[in-house]
């Protein structure tokens, strides 16, 4: 087969290739400025937390880890409560150690963050934040990209990988189920129990203090080491409670995603060394 | 045409084999066992993958990742053939938009699988969430591929089949189809600029996407890294444009001799090479900002904790650094050398953009920093693949190799019309 392009005179050639080069050239530093005012904007890009405030009451808990034993009551309660299978837990609680090297309990719900990065990147909206704060799902809109999981920095989110179990074996013996099961494929979440929230609000209960518009948690723990309320109304049990500690932290704060889950500090100091450690 | 060309040949002895039905037909075993596994997955759900609620993301995203990455020449070479209007490429440019189809689809294919509600696959087209990395990339992998099949379509219909088959003439119905899909690509093909300028907004948008999905992750301390964007678009150009080369000198060189002349071919190493260098030039700086001018303690512990189960260091500077050095200089010069070494080097951009990925989509999960306030650490948590995970990937890498040994087979890259 004769070749078209073949055989053009030879200095003719080399111009042209200069010239083809040149415009490859400016085009791939257009692409790179492209890519990176792309990019940029792309990180700046947040949900502002103006758009879901509101003047209503904002959910919040404080877990005192002084008087946590450890006895997994708030797990067995999420668990018969959301009909939870033993791998697909919503609250956690862990043995951890301070930096003198004591041993203590750190029990973790999902933190329902202000700035949640799990709402962020989720995209299709499945999960979003309620007036109160609360971070909720809508198991009908999330296909199950698991991105929200992979952004979690506190491994608050479970992943449906099975069908749900018929009944959990925390069930009757520590509440029954109260919340529909999801199918599988979609990644589920602690909500605080937002279904008793609701129920309690309506019938002008107040969450916190009346045990039927209280998350299981907290009525379940043997030692009052959970308080539950209202983070904007300064007589709730959490604002007293936030009050008499001598200090509070949030896991994590190091990351600006502001919890709405605060500790009471097993040790003298309020400030949390982690901030120091990592991050930058 | 198809009489010119050569397929390659195995000699053993004076019998000289060839080795395209056999190449087939492996392609096509591959396919059945993956459609076994795919099977398995969309009737069991997830639960048959090594995956956990600790490393939700494996071996299928990084399969996805490299995918895209491995069709970066497409828009690159868009603006090159419609855009600046490089007479020379034309050709090659037409590869190239076959190469950016194949791997979007792949991705796409693979992804679909990789969902736990396939079925839920067209919600991000439709509850939109535009704060959402992925939700900007799955819009952008969509309308992208739409255009990809726009400009894949006029080459195809170039195919005798759709212009001289006797059926027809013998079946109207499929005469005035094909009329209609001619009058289609003519007008797709008319519209190719603006295909062009629309493929390249859509892919550096979602190159960069890709990125930056990871390196907004504040929690994840590797992954969080300005940077990343644009390291996965100039990874996907080097690495896609190295492959395009590849394959190109495979389709034009060895299949079709003097269907584009080596002085185009040439030209094709040099512009990979020069991508590659500028990508490892950014790579290297980027090393250097998170290891060496700034110490950051997680970082350090992530990347200790990942060596000790992986040669995750050595892969940085051997594989994506020193070796694409090489691979970039050489390419870079490749007006004095011969085509089986840039061959050869070619192979190096590639693996190195591949590298990117899954030690991207990998380090963050695997070495995940722990969240308790006291003595927070970095946790190594074990995923191994199931022979699911391995018999999707397998379908989705042969459909990859089987549309392409198809087109290079048989799609005709040279236009009949052109030639008259």
């Amino acid at each position: 087969m004769k070749n078209p392009n073949e055989t053009p005179p030879e200095q003719g050639e080399q111009k042209v290739a200069r010239r083809d080069l040149l415009k490859v050239g400016g085009a791939l530093l257009g692409a790179a400025g492209l890519a990176q005012f792309f990019s940029l904007n792309s990180l700046a890009v947040r949900n502002k937390s103006e758009e879901h405030e509101s003047d209503g009451p904002k959910w919040g808990m404080l877990i005192d880890i002084n008087k946590c034993i450890g006895c997994n009551y708030c797990t067995y309660a999420c668990q018969a409560v959301n009909n939870l299978a033993d791998d697909m837990l919503y609250n956690v609680v862990t043995t951890e150690t301070t930096q003198s090297g004591e041993e203590y309990f750190l029990s973790r719900p999902c933190m329902q963050c202000e700035e949640a990065p799990c709402v962020h990147v989720c995209p299709v909206g499945a999960t979003y934040y309620r007036e109160d704060g609360i971070v909720a799902m809508d198991y009908d809109l999330c296909i199950g990209c698991r991105y929200c999981q992979v952004a979690c920095p506190y491994g608050a989110r479970v992943f449906n990988w099975k069908d749900p179990i018929e009944k959990s074996d925390k069930a009757p013996k520590f509440g029954l189920q109260e919340v529909e099961n999801r199918p599988r494929g979609v990644v589920e979440k602690c909500h605080f129990c937002s279904h008793r929230i609701d129920y309690g609000v309506e019938r002008g209960l107040v969450p916190g203090v009346d045990e039927p518009a209280t998350p299981a948690c907290v009525v379940a723990c043997p030692t009052g080491a959970r308080v539950f309320g209202d983070l904007t109304d300064p007589a709730s049990p959490i604002s007293t409670a936030q009050v008499e500690a001598s200090g509070t932290l949030r896991l994590r704060e190091d990351l600006s995603t502001e919890p709405r889950v605060y500790y009471v500090s097993p040790v003298a100091e309020s400030e949390a060394p982690f901030i120091q450690n990592v991050g930058r | 045409m198809l009489s010119d060309i050569h397929l390659p040949t195995i000699h053993i002895g004076k019998r000289s084999i060839n080795v395209f039905p056999y190449w087939i037909g492996l392609l096509i075993v591959g396919i059945l066992f993956g459609l076994v596994g795919a099977f398995t997955v969309l009737r069991d759900g997830l639960q048959v993958t090594g995956l956990s609620n600790a490393i939700p993301w494996g071996l299928w995203i990084s399969v996805d990742l490299s995918a895209i990455a491995m069709g970066g020449s497409a828009f690159v070479f868009g603006v090159i053939v419609y855009i600046l209007r490089i007479k020379r490429f034309e050709v090659i440019g037409k590869l190239a938009v076959l190469l950016g189809f194949l791997g979007y689809s792949t991705a796409g294919m693979v992804l679909l699988f990789d969902l736990g509600q396939p079925l839920r696959f067209w919600h991000p087209v439709v509850f939109w969430q535009p704060h959402s990395l992925l939700w900007e990339v799955t819009m952008c992998v969509v309308l992208y591929l739409s255009v990809l099949m726009a400009e894949v379509l006029p080459i195809v219909l170039e195919h005798s089949v759709f212009n001289t088959h006797p059926w027809l003439t013998r079946f109207p119905i499929l005469s005035s189809l094909i009329k209609f899909m001619h009058k289609l690509a003519h007008w797709l093909h008319s519209a190719s600029p603006i295909l062009a300028v629309a493929g390249l907004t859509l892919s550096l948008l979602h190159q960069a996407s890709l990125g930056a999905t990871y390196s907004v992750l504040a929690g994840r301390g590797i992954w969080f890294n300005q940077s990343a964007p644009v390291q996965f678009v100039f990874s996907a150009m080097s690495g896609g444009i190295a492959l395009l080369f590849l394959s190109s000198v495979f389709v034009f060189r060895v299949m079709r001799p003097g269907q584009v002349s080596d002085e185009a071919l040439r030209d094709l190493a040099r512009i990979a090479g020069g991508i590659t260098l500028l990508l490892t030039y950014l790579r290297v700086w980027d090393w250097a900002v998170t290891n060496y001018y700034s110490f950051n303690r997680t970082i350090a512990l992530q990347t200790e904790v990942l060596d000790t189960i992986s040669p995750y260091t050595l892969t940085f500077w051997l594989g994506q650094a020193l070796l694409p050095i090489i691979a970039g200089s050489i390419l870079l010069g490749a007006k004095k050398v011969n085509f089986r070494v840039l061959m050869a080097v070619s192979f190096f951009p590639i693996i190195a953009a591949i590298l990117t990925r899954w030690n991207y989509n990998f380090a963050g999960l695997v070495a995940s920093i722990s969240y308790d306030p006291f003595t927070p650490n970095v946790i190594l948590n074990s995923y191994t693949p199931t022979w699911v995970e391995f018999s999707v990937a397998t379908l989705v890498i042969s459909y990859w190799l089987l549309m392409f040994s198809l087109a290079a087979r048989y799609l005709p890259f040279q236009s009949m019309k052109e030639h008259h």
